[in-house]
């Protein structure tokens, strides 16, 4: 299989470099068959990584052991589900998994644009392939995943690193690359106009839909990378500059000023070459990023091993894009002269310009940080690092100017606001700015920078309700409908616009969880069974600390008892788990948490010593930390409106059937539900410690054998806590005491019950992988439910009936007309 | 037009002058050095009192923990050079005998001081190289 693999890896390389020649060639000479066998291998590229892959997840799923690769990111007890997706878990896996996607997207984009931008796709086609071919190149000479053991192969895998075994960290990659990936399309189709000389705006549209699809996965996989940081590695934050975070960070900056910059192009047709250029710099950084985490140049906590090789590949494969890349725009500086000035400043094209150079600043300023360890090291001969805290100190300042124009930026008119206009859009923004801020004043907050941003907060909620309570206003006047059919119909009318608001608001909930982040506690203590501690409002008491064994892992639970203002509240147990079969590696850190809108309260086991039951405990006072990813549901929610095809929103054009709110809203919530059985899931179960057992054949008992005292679900009766399990662990042990073995006692318990029941093993996997699967299957059940609600509604005033119109359906028609006009 | 270029100009001048300035001297206190602990410990004196991040493996069982508290002593040694580092504070789950750390703190007569929270052990990764594969 492997050198099935290894064969394919080569094949795609050979069909790469054909579509990308030919469709050059063809679109030269203008030769339609040409250009079409070229698309033809470009699909083709598709169907082979999509074979690659099965290879490579076949070899993980049956345990072939013979790759190595496979060796080192699986072993035989990894559950399924770990085992599929630690395809992706390293770096040969990750660069096979690139390509994969690139190709699909590719095949996606050029199948949709086939016919309306027919003369730029043989030179996208090119352009992507040529990308495929660098990554296949990599994996062909230097990183092939497919390689395999010359000597024996290993017996069992080594596994993937426990702390990786997470839940966040699964989905997280393959959403971080889903972002970067994406972001090659308008790449490519910006080159494409760039060569072909089509600098009209229309390639913008092909890619506009694109950027934002990848940006809105880029956002998803950043915070998903927060949220795994804050709740598996326990340090209380989320965010620690990381040379490897930034580099996710430094794409979205470039990606968010393209979305904001292009809509002065379509408006106005000015800063063509800007926009072209953030497209460029845009797939630059995503490239650049790999680069820096993979190829060790850049000093990071996080482990990657240096590979010069990589670094140089990397290296020429970058420096030939920029020059590529930016040769095109200097040749083709003639065509992208704008075709309109800056007519004022005080104009919302100046405010995108504004909000551009920030963006820009914001990606320059931390390549410049996360890369200044390795350029004071190659200039100075002195390495020299930067913490955190320089961060922050500017990015704060930065955060809140850009925050400040996402509140002026839609005030301030296309070409020109006259200050009298401006005045009184200003008003209302202002006033509830300045409430907030004297309230936060009252409040005892300091002013710089919490009180400030919540200030700004204010300010920009109060212009984003303004525009929408205004444009509704002016929509229900013109249309005579009800409010909320107004509002839909506003939104469903200017997707973009309100959806752009709405990401805002998730932007003003980001904002506030950060800056809930300067009034964080923090607090480091020892304590002995029944002593206290008191943090702000929480009293923590440490109760006991209990030893458990699951099979896979041993865990140390300590169990605290939290009091809100002297009243008893919760019960958390942080915990420390070791693996069994990474006994050389530390622990894993599992946090308990209290969570509420308005504060975490985060519990660390730091450090325990199991006879004098003492345990280390850090407890963390987190305030408003859960509203950065509230804000990203928000952020998703007003992408998504803004992505939704234009035929979907047609519906809230007719008038809107009144129980298509409810169910829509109904929708949502399952949605949002659906998102607290992924974080439900993660909590830890408190299982106080059964018996340890004594030697192999009481743990495997008490891992096949089940609990049947009919509250535990069957738990294994090594884990269960009832009474009923502990009189089964007792009786095996005796049993064991008589000299029995595995076999013997097993029947012995099948003829005392007079069946299988007790059986664990009929049970086997199944049920776990469906539990894992339920969170995924609800979600895209929620995602398909609300795509066919949207779909259906969208056809009812689709005029175009298959069959004949009957009479009462001509009526229904004709009173359907009626009403869209009048809404018109 | 050569006059709105003139002023463009000079506005990006002013504008690049102003934040080139303001990074230059947020600069000078939010950068440490990186040092091994062999570089450092051939010369002691010169390092002293100086802000910096040192890198360098755990002396496998030097680490002591005076008990019931947080403070923690321990050996870092690099390409044979060792120093005595203290610490006061929660460690990370990483931090053991011949574990990978930078400490950042500050150097002085009597060991290396390292500040709260300082002590970052190399955190796993997927992307690590393989140390054992075969």
């Amino acid at each position: 299989m492997a050198s099935l693999g290894a064969f394919l890896l080569l094949a795609a390389f050979v069909v790469c470099s054909y579509a990308a020649v030919v469709s050059v060639v063809g679109a030269r000479r203008g030769s339609r068959r040409l250009i079409e066998s070229g698309v033809g291998a470009f699909y083709l590229i598709t169907a082979i990584m999509g074979v690659a892959s099965a290879v490579m997840i076949n070899a993980f799923v049956t345990n072939d052991y013979s790759i190595k690769y496979v060796a080192h990111y699986s072993d035989s007890v990894q559950p399924l589900f770990y085992k599929i997706t630690a395809y992706w878990g390293g770096l040969d896996g990750s660069i096979m998994f690139w390509v994969t996607l690139l190709s699909i997207f590719g095949s996606i984009a050029v199948y949709v644009n086939r016919e309306r931008y027919r003369e730029l796709i043989p030179y996208v086609v090119a352009v992507i392939s040529t990308v495929q071919m660098f990554f296949l190149f990599l994996m062909v000479v230097h990183k092939n995943p497919f390689t395999t053991f010359l000597t024996a192969a290993p017996v069992d895998g080594e596994g993937l690193n426990p702390v990786l075994q997470n839940y966040w960290m699964v989905i997280h990659p393959p959403s971080l690359y889903t972002g970067f990936v994406g972001m090659t399309i308008p790449y490519a189709f910006g080159m494409a106009a760039l060569i072909t000389g089509h600098l009209d705006d229309a390639w913008l549209r092909a890619v506009r839909r694109w950027t934002m699809f990848a940006w809105l996965f880029l956002s998803f996989g950043l915070t998903l990378g927060m949220i795994w940081a804050y709740e598996e590695l326990g340090w209380g934050g989320f965010w620690a500059w990381d040379p490897v975070e930034n580099a996710g960070l430094l794409p979205w900056f470039t990606a968010t000023a393209f979305l904001h910059s292009v809509m002065v192009q379509e408006r106005r047709s000015m800063l063509r070459v800007w926009n072209v250029t953030l497209v460029i710099l845009t797939f630059f950084l995503t490239i650049f990023g790999t680069f820096m985490t993979r190829s060790g140049v850049v000093q990071s906590v996080h482990a990657f091993g240096s590979d010069p090789v990589l670094a140089r590949l990397f290296t020429i494969f970058m420096v030939s894009i920029l020059v590529f890349s930016f040769g095109w725009v200097i040749y083709r500086l003639p065509l992208l002269r704008a075709r309109n000035d800056l007519d004022s400043w005080m104009s919302r094209e100046a405010a995108f310009l504004i909000n551009n150079w920030i963006l820009l600043f914001c990606a320059f300023f931390i390549l410049f940080v996360t890369m200044f360890p390795t350029l004071s090291e190659a200039i100075r001969g002195e390495r020299l690092s930067i913490a955190a805290p320089f961060y922050n100190k500017w990015m704060a300042p930065i955060g809140l100017v850009l925050l400040f124009l996402t509140g002026v930026g839609p005030l301030l008119g296309w070409r020109k606001s006259t200050p009298s206009v401006l005045r009184n859009q200003l008003m209302w923004p202002v006033i509830s700015g300045t409430v907030v801020g004297i309230g936060c004043t009252v409040w005892g907050f300091h002013f710089w920078p919490t009180g400030l941003c919540f200030a700004l907060c204010g300010f920009v909620m109060g212009t984003i309700v303004q525009e929408f309570w205004s444009g509704t206003n002016v929509r229900r006047s013109a249309t005579g409908s009800d409010f909320f059919t107004s509002l839909v119909g506003l939104v469903g009318r200017n997707k973009r616009r309100y959806g752009g608001y709405i990401v805002h608001v998730g932007a003003v909930m980001f904002f506030l969880g950060c800056a809930g982040q300067t009034y964080k506690q923090s607090r480091e203590l020892l304590l002995k069974p029944g002593e206290q501690t008191t943090l702000d409002r929480f009293t923590v008491r440490h109760d006991s600390i209990a030893v458990s064994d699951d099979g896979q892992k041993q865990m140390v639970i300590a169990t605290v008892t939290v009091f809100e203002n002297g009243k008893e509240v919760n019960r958390l147990h942080p915990a420390k788990w070791f693996f069994h079969k990474h006994e050389s590696e530390p622990p894993t850190t599992e946090v308990a948490m209290r969570r509420m809108p308005g504060e975490d309260l985060y519990i660390v086991l730091a450090n325990f010593d199991l006879a004098s039951q003492t345990a280390s405990l850090q407890i963390v006072i987190n305030p408003l930390v859960n509203w950065i990813w509230f804000g990203f549901g928000m952020l998703a929610f007003g992408t998504g409106i803004t992505l939704l095809p234009e035929r979907t929103y047609s519906f809230a054009l007719a008038k809107l059937p009144a129980d298509a709110a409810t169910t829509a809203g109904m929708l949502l919530l399952a949605l949002m539900l659906s998102g607290t059985t992924l974080a439900a899931q993660h909590t830890e179960t408190s299982a106080i410690a059964p018996v340890l057992p004594r030697n192999e054949i009481e743990k495997r008992l008490g891992q096949r054998l089940v609990c049947l005292c009919g509250s535990c679900g069957k738990e294994p009766i090594g884990v269960c806590a009832c009474d009923y399990a502990k009189g089964v662990r007792r009786e095996i042990a005796s049993l064991v005491d008589q000299g029995k073995n595995e076999d013997q006692i097993l029947q012995h318990f099948i003829a005392q019950y007079g069946s299988q029941e007790l059986l664990g093993a009929p049970l086997d996997q199944g049920f776990n992988r469906l539990a894992w699967l339920f969170p995924y299957l609800a979600g895209a059940g929620g995602v398909l439910a609300i795509g066919f609600a949207a779909f259906r509604w969208s056809r009812h005033d689709a005029p175009g009936p298959v069959e004949p119109p009957t009479a009462a359906d001509h009526e229904l028609t004709e009173r359907l007309d009626d009403e869209l006009r009048n809404l018109d | 037009m050569t006059h709105r270029y003139i002023k463009i100009g000079i506005t990006a001048l002013v504008l690049v002058a102003a934040f080139g300035g303001l990074m230059w001297a947020t600069l000078q206190d939010g950068t440490e050095y990186y040092k091994h602990v062999d570089e450092v410990m051939t010369n002691p004196a010169e390092w002293e009192g100086k802000p910096m991040q040192l890198h360098g493996f755990v002396v496998p069982g030097s680490i002591m923990k005076v008990p019931d508290s947080f403070k923690y002593k321990f050996q870092l040694q690099n390409n044979g050079s060792v120093v005595t580092a203290s610490y006061e504070g929660i460690v990370p789950d990483t931090f053991k005998d011949e574990s990978e750390v930078v400490l950042s703190g500050k150097l002085t007569s009597d060991g290396f001081h390292t500040k709260r929270d300082g002590i970052m052990a190399k955190c796993p990764s997927k992307y690590e190289a393989s140390k054992k594969v075969g």
